[in-house]
């Protein structure tokens, strides 16, 4: 059906309606849904008979079916579009109630407004040319924003920019929302994950960012949380200093004040600086005033405890301080560092040296004189800290573990470390004569005999901090025209425009209110969340204006058209040119968009992170610096990022963890769309059919062929020596050699000894690689190192490259392969981006492949089809049978009449797959995995060709055939043999082009195609044919059509 | 899946998202829906880390026979009156008739390793705490749904991720409102306190919030002028929700006696975050916020993080060696890690008692509060430091109008890949159906069980009272 709207017509006469309607039910519709088993379970014959509120379910459904010209099925007799309106009219009318019509009637058309439901414009209708007449547009739109906009504009807020390494220069990048982007090194910003996005797109496969969303409760709930914390960072002082000087000079006085506070704080809680002003201030006196210390009885606890020895030696490794409490342990080191008297040494007594449990003497305690100076030392910082005011769980805390160090750890080390670091007690410097003067009285004042240092500062400041206040409150009005520059600097900052006089009013007005509620700063705060909360952040605006043209269609302001083309490229507001050009009003014409189109296209100077989530798996690199939109949308629609939601068992995958796997295979994948796009000839086509692909590469080459040749070198240069035999000593001639190659250059210690055994861990490794004949080896680390060592060969990013067991997905045994350092390189048994296993594992069941998604997949995407919602009757399970394959069972299942209706649009082009498992292994035999069939487990030590360890059960012989029907091609239409022919035909076909293109008008459009975009779609298509499949021709021709240039208001407006 | 399509669409589990009620604005949102439920039933979720060894949740009492069976993970079950409590948990004694020893459901749709994150508490597999991987709203945020609440849902952390990363504040949490979104949680008691008290301890910030939602309202209405179909729906959305909102701000006042006499008392050594506090009093500090919150109605789900394995435990007295949770997760490394294992579960087993007996002397009704109270202690990877995942020994409280009939037991089930298992997410699906939510199945299916081909979905039918 063309018109998406549904109204109901009331003029209708209703009696004449149900007469007309009756007639054509039994025409049409009674013989399968009559009374004897009726299909599907929908029994028209009793509509006067059932409940009604089934009643209202079912002529809702008849109305969708009808409408979405599901019914009757394609091969049955079909109403005309006359007596299929009648139909519809007439269950529109019967679900109850005026309001209800209505509102059925609307979700009918918002459901049309989903993605899911474009192919259900007519293909012909927008192809033939027959409508290319008709003027294109779009309605005028708030469009709200996508979950990858908001990230960067509050990334843009918070003033967070993030960076990466990339090809070893460091870059700015976008996309970054704070994840732990490098698990291992836990880098990402904790601040900026309290942001929860409340954006999300949904889940699905395909296309995803729509404009026909709106803010619901959802939404406003979760941004009141984020606009506080957001609203806390731009009202931080230091933010306020660096970003806003209208702010910060509303706020001058008040900060003024804080810092006069806080220098007074840090001096009075500077180690011993208060000591030292009490001392002055009272003289002998002051010993008489300070609080009585009643020292605690802690033990020393002995030797250091070991679970099978008994005792073990004194602790050495100083990087264990960091396990202990910072502020304790910097008092007891400064402690320590204050009373030491003695050289920096202790003396063991080796006569009273004790044993563990083997018979080693491994403890002896320190002399006599060591422990009484530690006694002292103890004792003075028990004194201190009880002065200080320090809590006593605190004092009972540090004095535990002082004691701990010095019977556990090797205090010679520690005091040296002490020493080292400079832990003596700071010089006394006092503030100013004028503060001198203001915290002596104070603390004349309020000192009372017992009080502890923390007891007298926090009476001053209480002291203070009511001054001030008062002061506060007495304080006359801000400055009108400061408020005004605060809102302006404001409205530049968060919506990137200057506010009209009106909004400066009214915001001053806003702000008044709370200030004079609240401090300045909170009053800020409010402003700044008032401005979050508005519709205008959550909505991009695309409205047209000026004077229509004969079709009523008017072109946006060029701001408007510098957002729209900013974000159909990328996800971040205009550049620098875009913004130029707005401002100059130089987006009025066609051909002011595709020059700003070309140009963005052609940008490579901005890195963009693809994908958080494959980036934080596995230290991947997933960025690009294509623009972002291009690459997500090939992304999207073939949705292979979502292998990585798809729950799979380790013990399945058999080569290790499958998690970490697959999110290098989908950056692997990305590599190869980033890899096609940069190509720009037959786009398409390449993505269906290439036979290259990207397998553990960073997509550099050179560093690839330059680290499989190192450990090539290796090889050679050891596989005729005996080193199998070899002690440490034999290792000296070769030492300049090895130095000269990473894994050796990062032996931890470094000797002969080390290096050695690197050598013998590494050369069976190395055998594997290259005594079968191999050109070269997978340059995958061979010892496994801590992040921090980088590694022979680095990703993008210049980390680790990890997930060498990608290969296994591919058939291919990482450790065995005779790997191709230029990639992408030819791998066997695949063709394009549906035979790459990260496509396959997203269209796949937990367990099982699935036919029926990677059928419905194609039949949706590459055939423009549509498949009809599943009735709400059918419970989709496909029966077990260990004896079966999967389309056998799947066969016999969907084999009835009823579910093939349906199933015969999908399973046929699912079934070639079934050549993949569900975890994109090339296969002739399917497993019947079943414990029945298991002929032997898996052993750890027993490998396959693919590096992988598996079970082996019973087999079945997998059939790849499969039907093509829907490409509008008789000579390509047709049973196919396998995947390969079923994607030759595919990418051979005229129809797969212009779907692919439908979606990508959806992508960039964010709605869904209207039989008046025919114009749009077909220049979109011959500017891609045109020019040998450019994409980027094509995204220039949509960007400049009338559908994305023309807005127009909706007549009901 | 054998999960009947119809039924999974008619349950509001896999449905539309939940709202996320964030910190600051949740306290606005009055108890217009608590009235709706008759008697709400309490939930409290504790979470710990380093996994709950199988053998420290045996009892010192089994007779020759019932050791051999726990210690070979057989299925049996015993009463907890004729036996003694381990070491660790007598301190429950004097409520053992309230009390579960649950062994044998297995954690292996969440995981183990060192973190489960959002996945042990939505039975599926979080991996690095990443966004895309949070599959479903988490258990407690259901169970929230049904008994409704002011806070709907309140989390409370004293994990420190990674061991680097001290918390205090507002901060992301591990339960998850719905797909693809992350709680919020807070991770000192201080914090807590201020939030979830804040109608009647902070009523000028509440006035603010206020006088903001009634400009912003004010604001989006005149943005209506002019609009109509699909254009004017995108704002009026937005006014509905302002609206909602307004029209809740007048039912706050209403709990305000409530909250004012369940206010706990927190010691100032929490202000700032509670630097100086140690271990044991920030534990007992939020056991205090949380039978507050709950006794005055501001929630009735509450999921706490008891320790992850960077939360500081050298304040504890047993803890000689200052050491961590990680090092005595590797036991190796250290004496005594076996009995430090039990000193961290005693010091948390000290706060459940406090729970039970606090909330047991509150009336309610004809009873107490605690008779519509569960409170389930768990691990959130399984039985170890790493794993194994396939157990996860837990301790159950339950009041006496519990719908489980599980109380005053000590059972274990079936090992996990074996006829008879129960999976996490039975567990999980046998609260929720017990509490009234009719889904047939919740979380992940065990891919083990799967690949046995053994029945795994639906409740724990025999735990349903």
């Amino acid at each position: 059906m063309n018109n998406p709207e549904v109204v109901p017509d009331k003029s209708t006469d209703p009696t004449a309606l149900k007469a007309q309607a009756t007639r054509l039910l039994s025409s049409y519709c009674v013989s399968c849904h009559g009374p004897n088993q009726p299909e599907g379970g929908v029994q028209l014959s009793s509509l006067e008979t059932m409940r009604a509120t089934d009643r209202q379910k079912l002529f809702q459904q008849i109305r969708d079916v009808l409408h979405l010209s599901q019914m009757p099925p394609a091969e049955a007799k079909q109403p005309t579009d006359a007596e299929r309106n009648i139909l519809i009219k007439w269950s529109t009318t019967q679900i109850v109630g005026n309001a209800e019509v209505t509102g059925n009637a609307k979700a009918l058309a918002e459901k049309l407004q989903r993605f899911e439901y474009g192919n259900v414009v007519d293909h012909e209708a927008l192809f033939s040319g027959e409508n290319a007449e008709l003027p294109g547009y779009t309605t005028d739109r708030r469009w709200l924003i996508s979950e990858y906009i908001f990230n960067e504009k509050i990334n843009h807020l918070l003033d967070y920019k993030s960076n990466r390494t990339i090809h070893g220069m460091p870059q700015q990048v976008r996309g970054d929302s704070g994840v732990h982007w490098s698990p291992k090194t836990e880098r990402g910003n904790k601040f900026r994950r309290t942001i929860a996005n409340p954006y999300l797109l949904p889940a699905t496969v395909g296309v995803r960012y729509i404009a026909h969303k709106r803010l619901n409760t959802g939404h406003l709930l979760t941004m009141v949380g984020n606009a506080k914390r957001v609203a806390g960072h731009m009202s931080a002082e230091q933010t306020m200093k660096e970003n806003y000087p209208a702010m910060y000079q509303l706020m001058k006085p008040e900060l003024e004040t804080r810092e006069k506070f806080r220098s007074r704080k840090t001096f009075l809680q500077t180690f011993a600086y208060m000591q030292h002003l009490l001392k002055q201030i009272y003289g002998p006196d002051n010993e008489t005033l300070l609080p009585t210390l009643n020292p605690k009885d802690i033990p020393y606890p002995g030797p250091p405890q070991h679970t099978t020895n008994g005792i073990q030696a004194r602790h050495k490794n100083l990087e264990f301080l960091d396990r202990f409490d910072k502020e304790d342990i910097q008092a007891i080191l400064q402690g320590i560092a204050t009373y030491k008297r003695t050289a920096y040494a202790v003396e063991e007594i080796k006569t009273k040296s004790r044993s563990d449990r083997k018979g080693n003497a491994v403890w002896s305690p320190y002399s006599k004189a060591n422990l009484a100076e530690f006694d002292n030392i103890l004792l003075q910082c028990e004194r201190d800290w009880t002065r200080e005011g320090v809590t006593d769980y605190r004092i009972q805390n540090r004095i535990v573990t002082m004691k701990l160090f010095y019977d556990t750890w090797d205090m010679s080390q520690l005091y040296n470390h002490i020493q080292k670091l400079g832990y003596s007690k700071p010089k006394y410097v006092p503030l100013s004569d004028k503060e001198m003067e203001l915290i002596t009285k104070s603390i004349k004042q309020h000192r009372r005999a017992g009080d502890t240092h923390q007891q007298i500062i926090d009476k001053c400041f209480t002291e203070w901090d009511t001054s001030f206040k008062t002061a506060r409150i007495s304080k006359p009005a801000a400055d009108k025209d400061l408020i005004k520059q605060v809102v302006i600097e404001l409205y530049q900052k968060i919506y990137q425009r200057q506010p009209t006089e009106l909004e400066v009013i009214e915001n001053s007005k806003h702000f008044n209110l709370h200030a004079a509620k609240l401090d300045l700063q909170k009053a800020l705060g409010k402003l700044i969340e008032s401005l979050l909360l508005s519709t205008e952040f959550a909505y991009r605006t695309e409205f047209g204006v000026g004077k229509p043209d004969e079709h009523g269609r008017r072109m946006m302001p060029s701001r408007a058209a510098s957002y729209a083309l900013a974000y159909a490229l990328t996800d971040s507001s205009p550049d620098e040119q875009l913004i130029n050009a707005a401002s100059l009003d130089q987006l009025r014409s066609r051909q002011d968009y595709e020059r700003e189109v070309r140009r963005m296209l052609a940008r490579r100077d901005q890195w963009y992170i693809i994908d958080e989530n494959v980036q934080a798996t596995n230290l991947n690199a997933s960025t690009t610096n294509l623009p972002i939109r291009k690459l997500r949308f090939v992304r999207e629609f073939f949705g292979y990022p979502k292998a990585q939601e798809v729950f799979k068992d380790d013990s399945r995958f058999g080569a290790g963890r499958h998690e970490q796997a697959v999110s290098r295979l989908i950056d692997e994948a990305d590599l190869l769309v980033e890899h096609i796009l940069e190509n720009d000839q037959h786009v398409f086509e390449e993505l269906l059919t290439t036979d290259k692909f990207f397998i553990y590469h960073s997509g550099d080459n050179k560093a690839m062929a330059e680290a499989a040749r190192q450990l090539k070198l290796v090889f050679k240069y050891f596989s005729k020596l005996d080193w199998e035999n070899w002690t440490p000593d034999h290792i000296e001639p070769h030492r300049e050699f090895l130095m000269t190659v990473w894994e050796f250059q990062k032996t931890r210690g470094g000797d002969n000894k080390a290096l050695l055994t690197t050598l013998k861990r590494l050369m069976p490794a190395l055998n594997l690689h290259f005594s079968d004949g191999q050109t070269n080896g997978m340059p995958y680390m061979k010892m496994a190192m801590g992040f921090w060592h980088g590694g022979n060969v680095l990703g993008r990013t210049g980390q680790q490259m990890r997930g060498e067991q990608v290969s296994s997905y591919w058939n291919l045994n990482w450790k065995t392969w005779d790997y191709p350092v230029h990639q992408p390189a030819p791998i066997a048994n695949r063709k394009g981006l549906l035979t790459h296993p990260a496509w396959l594992i997203a269209h796949s069941q937990n367990l099982e492949t699935d036919p029926i998604h990677r059928g419905k997949w194609i039949r949706e995407k590459l055939l423009a089809g549509t498949i009809p919602d599943v009735p709400i009757t059918v419970d989709a399970v496909i029966p077990p049978d260990q004896h079966k394959t999967l389309r056998q069972r799947m066969e016999h299942r969907t084999a009835d009449a009823y579910c093939w209706r349906c199933h015969q649009s999908m399973d046929p082009l699912g079934f070639p797959f079934e050549s993949y498992d569900d975890f994109g292994r090339f296969r002739t035999e399917e497993n019947l995995e079943h414990p029945e069939n298991l002929l032997t487990e898996a052993r750890r030590d027993v490998t396959n060709e693919s590096g992988a360890s598996l079970p082996i059960y019973k087999t079945r012989p997998v059939d790849p055939s499969g039907v093509l029907r829907g490409t509008g091609d008789a000579a390509l239409d047709g049973n196919v043999e396998n995947a390969f022919d079923l994607i030759d035909r595919l990418s051979a076909s005229d129809k797969v082009r212009q779907s692919i293109i439908r979606h990508a008008f959806r992508f960039f459009l964010g709605r869904n195609e209207r039989i008046s975009d025919s114009r749009t779609l077909m220049d979109a298509e011959k500017a891609y044919v045109d020019s040998n499949g450019s994409y980027d021709e094509l995204i220039v021709s949509l960007l400049t059509s009338d559908s994305f240039i023309y807005r127009k208001s909706n007549s009901k407006e | 899946m054998s999960i009947n399509r119809r039924q999974l669409l008619k349950t509001s589990v896999m449905g539309g998202a939940s709202l996320s009620f964030m910190p600051s604005f949740s306290h606005l949102l009055a108890a217009s829906e608590t009235g709706s439920v008759d008697q709400p039933h309490r939930f409290i979720f504790i979470r710990k880390s380093n996994g709950n060894l199988t053998q420290q949740f045996g009892l010192p009492s089994f007779s020759s026979h019932e050791l051999r069976k726990h210690e070979e993970k057989q299925a049996f079950e015993v009463d907890l009156a004729k036996h003694d409590l381990p070491e660790w948990l007598r301190t429950l004694d004097e409520h053992k008739d309230n009390m579960s020893i649950l062994h044998g459901i297995s954690m292996s749709v969440s995981g183990g390793g060192h973190y489960s994150y959002s996945g042990c508490m939505g039975a599926y597999k979080a991996g690095r705490d990443i966004l895309s991987n949070i599959k479903r709203a988490t258990v407690d945020f259901e169970l929230a749904k049904l008994f409704p609440s002011p806070f709907e849902h309140v989390e409370m952390s004293l994990a420190v991720p990674h061991g680097r990363d001290h918390r205090t504040g507002i901060v992301s949490g591990y339960s998850a409102p719905a797909a693809k979104q992350r709680n919020y949680c807070y991770a000192d008691p201080m914090t807590a306190y201020r939030e979830l008290f804040k109608s009647v301890t902070n009523t000028e910030e509440v006035a603010s919030d206020i006088a903001l939602f009634d400009y912003l309202h004010e604001q989006e209405k005149r943005r209506l002028r002019g609009l109509s179909g699909a254009e004017r729906l995108k704002i009026s959305d937005q006014v509905a929700s302002l609206q909602s909102i307004r029209a809740r701000n007048s039912k706050v006042e209403s709990l305000g006696d409530k909250v004012k006499k369940n206010l706990p008392e927190i010691d100032p050594i929490h202000e700032g975050g509670g630097e100086d506090a140690t271990l044991p009093q920030k534990q007992a500090a939020f056991t205090d916020i949380i039978i507050g919150a709950m006794a005055s109605g501001l929630t009735n789900v509450v999921t706490y993080t008891i320790d992850d394995l960077g939360t500081d435990i050298t304040s504890l007295p047993e803890n000689k060696q200052k050491t961590s949770i990680h090092q005595i997760g590797h036991g190796g490394q250290i004496a005594n890690a076996f009995n430090m294992r039990n000193a961290i579960k005693f010091h948390h087993m000290k706060q459940v008692k406090k729970l039970v007996s606090q909330l047991k002397a509150i009336p309610e009704r004809n009873g107490t509060m605690f008779d519509n109270t569960t409170i389930i202690y768990m691990p959130e990877t399984g039985s170890g430091h790493h794993g194994p995942d396939t157990e996860a020994p837990m301790v159950i409280m339950t009041g006496k109008n519990s719908k489980l009939d599980l109380a005053g037991r000590y059972i274990r089930l079936p090992f996990h890949g074996t006829e008879g298992h129960k999976t996490l997410s039975n567990w999980y699906t046998t609260l929720l159906n017990a509490y009234g939510n009719p889904i047939d199945h919740y979380g992940d299916l065990d891919l083990t069980m799967q690949r046995n081909r053994l029945e795994q979905t639906g409740a724990i039918t025999r735990f349903i009272a």
